[in-house]
């Protein structure tokens, strides 16, 4: 395949590959990200009325909407809306909170439940056609919520254990010879106060980033080789289809598999809230 | 020690890969960061800065055997 015939702009009509137009592929990029905002307001640092703000109104109705239509009429022999609920609520019981924290951990798991499905519903409107955009993939929104969590660990720790208690037991560590503790205390204090929280808010916006990222690229790619009507003839004609039909099919698993992910980074955000508000509970180590 | 759900006793352990990662990141950062400054205010170019390097991994390699095996 010559350069010259290895063309196209895919967002440009009648840029595809085995055309001659003298354009060619262009990846999507982080600017997928960034969607003009509808309203903008005009304040410094401030973003607008975006396809996120409605996209994360969205997640919160569907989250919402779960639980009013599986409880609203709660029986004691489960409907089916109320089973999924309650298995729901038994398996982050029983993986989750339970595990990490323990029999206390009962008393996060309401929070633990609104969490992971909060974030669940923020990621999967990465796949509803149409919006195509996961809100968790700004890092805005992870942020957030694992700022929250960081607070809460704080607040958690210090109401158990008093500020001098919490704050020793995550910057001092047990068992350690004092000689060494001038080179250990300030590793445990930026590991617990800067890099935890900052690892928790990126690798969920880094994987719905890339993930989405991914999909984005194939659908573009399948777009840009079909181009049945290739004026090099019918045999390249049939030859970008059979492309297309590659990076379709790649889109579709890799939808399947992004599916999988969403579901997976809601549950690992969920696991290390618990973590480390169980840590919180327990004090020194 | 904590319970499980059926009420037995099991020991989560904190030793999750987020919290061995952020030693080693945070012992580099920190003592990395410490030894470029010292290159920095003396007129070295890289003096300081691998040294605060290996003393930050070791210290936090020493951090994750404390914490997490010897216990």
């Amino acid at each position: 395949m010559s350069a010259d015939v290895n063309v196209v702009a895919a967002s440009e009509p009648g840029c595809h590959i085995f055309n001659d137009f003298g354009c060619g592929f262009e990846a999507p990029g982080p600017s997928l990200f960034f969607p003009e905002p509808w309203v903008d307001f005009g304040l410094a640092g401030t973003y607008g009325l975006s396809k996120y703000i409605l996209l994360l109104a969205v997640a919160l109705l569907i989250a919402a909407g779960f639980w009013f239509f599986t409880t609203r009429k709660a029986k004691v022999v489960p409907s089916r809306g109320q089973s999924m609920a309650e298995m729901l609520v038994e398996f982050l019981r029983g993986q989750v909170t339970r595990n990490a924290i323990g029999k206390e951990g009962d008393r996060y798991l309401p929070l633990m439940v609104a969490l992971f499905l909060f974030i669940f519903c923020m990621n999967i409107m990465g796949l509803i056609p149409g919006l195509q955009l996961p809100v968790t993939s700004h890092l805005a929104f992870p942020a957030v919520l694992a700022i929250f969590v960081f607070v809460l660990w704080n607040v958690i720790g210090i109401r158990r254990h008093g500020v001098g208690g919490h704050f020793k037991a995550r910057l001092v560590p047990g068992g350690v010879p004092g000689w060494i503790l001038p080179i250990v205390v300030p590793i445990e204090a930026l590991s617990n106060f800067v890099i935890r929280p900052a690892t928790h808010m990126i690798r969920l916006f880094a994987t719905m980033f890339a993930g989405h990222l991914l999909l984005a690229l194939f659908a573009a790619a399948g777009f840009y080789m079909f181009n049945p009507t290739s004026p090099m003839g019918p045999l390249f004609g049939a030859i970008s289809v059979g492309y297309s039909g590659i990076a379709l099919l790649g889109f579709l698993v890799f939808t399947l598999f992004e599916l999988f992910i969403m579901a997976v980074q809601a549950y690992v955000f969920v696991l290390l809230s618990s973590i480390y508000i169980g840590e919180a509970l327990e004090g020194a180590h | 020690m904590r319970e499980n759900r059926d009420g037995g006793d099991t020991r989560v352990s904190n030793a999750n890969g987020t919290t061995l990662v952020s030693y080693l990141l945070g012992g580099m950062a920190f003592w990395g960061g410490i030894g470029w400054v010292a290159d920095r205010a003396l007129g070295f170019s890289a003096l300081f800065l691998p040294v605060g390097l290996i003393v930050g991994f070791a210290g936090a390699v020493y951090l994750i055997y404390a914490q997490h095996v010897r216990s």
